[in-house]
């Protein structure tokens, strides 16, 4: 993905992104299932899953955010406001 | 990488190198670690000690290379049994025995009587059927979860727990999942979540950075109704809590509803090295599964015959624990009357919670070092990025002096400008 693709991505496109991460890496999720507005751990993420799914949604989007700040982060409506600051 | 964000990045951010060689570490982590600003939090860590970590001690500054005298409040030689007269004496006398290594795996030709006699003295003393050493606490737990849990398998941990936890579960191939810390209900909920599969159960006594301890009759409690085993690693609190020492587990009367006991030789023993302590049966089928205890050089000889005197010098009176308990009891009424936020600690390890700058952190700790107090500062990612700190491992060697002069200095330079806002933002 070139970082022209990157600029014109708008928040629900980055919604979708982390849900398709989420799910390849919980493997038993359903995406249609996921609200934007449920955290990772709200459909059985740990810890090491959600640093994954960061990780990917960040390589995607070629953006690195600090993880200090995404430690208040709530849900996955919030993680992307948070990447769209950094795009 | 924009040179105004440099202080938000930790090591936290570049654990994954997106560098096409494998051997170019990530370029953006280059300019993080080479940025100044970063230099000086950097130079904190690694600096090398030139002396025993005593309470008095020498340390070479990484920045300037000037030795210095300090007040050592980092290290965690609690009992201070590392230098301790008897325990260097036995490591002396078998190192002229048996020479320096082992010169080979355990199950090889690694183990010596010394393994033998000292695995057999720490049974006994945890109560337990058997025992096995490993050459690293960390060692002991990756070894012992990888060999305990497979794929299909989960391992329920307190969010806290030590990494070494978290690096056996991986390497297990089982399911992790964390629980609230200390959150019975939390448990509970997460066991429930994962019913009809193996499933165990791990805390920690002391928790390493925050000093508090694992709420152990709420949690037995849980894994007891779930019929699930319960783990614990007593790394900071084995001849620290307890009657006779054998850690938090026996403080709360709880040891029947632990399946299994975990320790390190490198705290409070003032070694090196880590042990489990469980049935006889459990201990023999993981010495040929856990791969750690199988693939590794066992414990040089002369460290176990000084671990084993550590443990007679630390078990056949409590002399060395009742030291230590009524320092840890000077330290906080000192520390009490600074208006420091100490959080939740019941321990031996007292927190001093700075806050959510890193930058403030460093400062302090800079100031700290040139008035020549050892107080290592405790940065995200190791603890939450808003609860920055520093950790004070009070040992039993420290003198009403020391404490005093050490606790001087935290109120001139830590508590004073904590409280008048300097550094602020």
């Amino acid at each position: 993905m070139t970082s022209d693709t990157s600029q014109d991505l708008d928040k629900t496109a980055i919604v979708e992104i982390i849900k398709r991460n989420l799910v390849e890496n919980l493997h038993d999720v359903d995406a249609d299932k996921i609200e934007a507005t449920s955290s990772m751990r709200d459909h059985g993420a740990n810890s090491l899953d959600i640093i994954e799914v960061v990780s990917a949604t960040m390589r995607e989007l070629e953006i690195r955010v600090p993880r200090s700040e995404l430690t208040q982060v709530e849900n996955i409506d919030q993680l992307a406001d948070k990447f769209l600051e950094y795009l | 990488m924009n040179p105004e964000d440099i202080l938000k990045f930790s090591l936290a951010d570049f654990g994954y190198n997106d560098n096409d060689q494998v051997l170019d570490p990530p370029a953006d982590f280059e300019t993080w670690i080479d940025d100044p600003r970063v230099g000086m939090a950097m130079s904190f860590f690694e600096q090398p000690l030139e002396k025993a970590p005593t309470p008095r001690t020498t340390l070479e500054h990484r920045l300037s290379g000037e030795s210095r005298q300090m007040i050592n409040l980092t290290s965690y030689n609690y009992l201070g049994l590392s230098t301790h007269p008897e325990v260097v004496e036995a490591a002396i006398e078998a190192l002229r025995t048996y020479g320096v290594g082992a010169s080979g795996a355990a199950m090889l030709s690694g183990t010596f009587d010394q393994h033998q006699k000292f695995a057999a003295e720490l049974a006994e003393f945890k109560d337990r059927g058997g025992c096995m050493l490993f050459p690293s606490g960390y060692a002991g737990n990756l070894g012992a979860i990888q060999a305990l849990l497979q794929r299909g398998d989960v391992l329920v941990i307190d969010e806290k727990c030590h990494r070494s936890v978290v690096d056996g579960v991986k390497l297990s191939g089982a399911r992790l999942a964390t629980f609230r810390h200390n959150d019975a209900e939390s448990l509970d909920e997460m066991l429930e979540r994962h019913d009809g599969k193996r499933r165990m159960v791990v805390v920690e006594g002391v928790y390493s950075m925050d000093g508090d301890l694992a709420d152990l009759p709420a949690i037995a409690e849980v894994c007891d109704a779930h019929e699930v085993a319960l783990y614990i690693d007593e790394a900071h609190s084995t001849l620290v809590f307890g009657e006779t020492g054998r850690g938090v587990a026996e403080h709360f009367d709880v040891e029947s509803s632990v399946g299994m006991t975990f320790g390190t030789l490198s705290k409070s023993f003032g070694g090196i090295g880590g042990f489990i302590c469980a049935d006889a049966r459990l201990i023999r089928y993981m010495k040929c599964y856990a791969s750690p205890f199988q693939f590794s050089c066992a414990l040089p000889p002369p460290v176990v015959a000084a671990m084993r005197k550590s443990l007679e010098v630390a078990t056949r009176d409590s002399t060395v624990r009742d030291k230590l308990w009524k320092n840890v009891a000077h330290f906080r009424r000192n520390l009490e009357t600074m208006d420091l936020d100490l959080g939740e600690s019941d321990s031996q390890i007292i927190p001093i919670i700075v806050g959510a700058s890193g930058e403030k952190l460093f400062n302090l700790a800079l100031s700290a070092q040139q008035r020549g107090l050892y107080l290592q500062p405790i940065d995200f990612p190791a603890v939450e990025a808003h609860a920055r700190r520093f950790r004070i491992s009070v040992s039993a060697q420290l003198t009403e002096e020391d404490i005093d002069e050490a606790c001087n200095i935290i109120e001139d330079v830590i508590a004073g400008p904590l409280k008048a806002g300097e550094l602020d933002e």
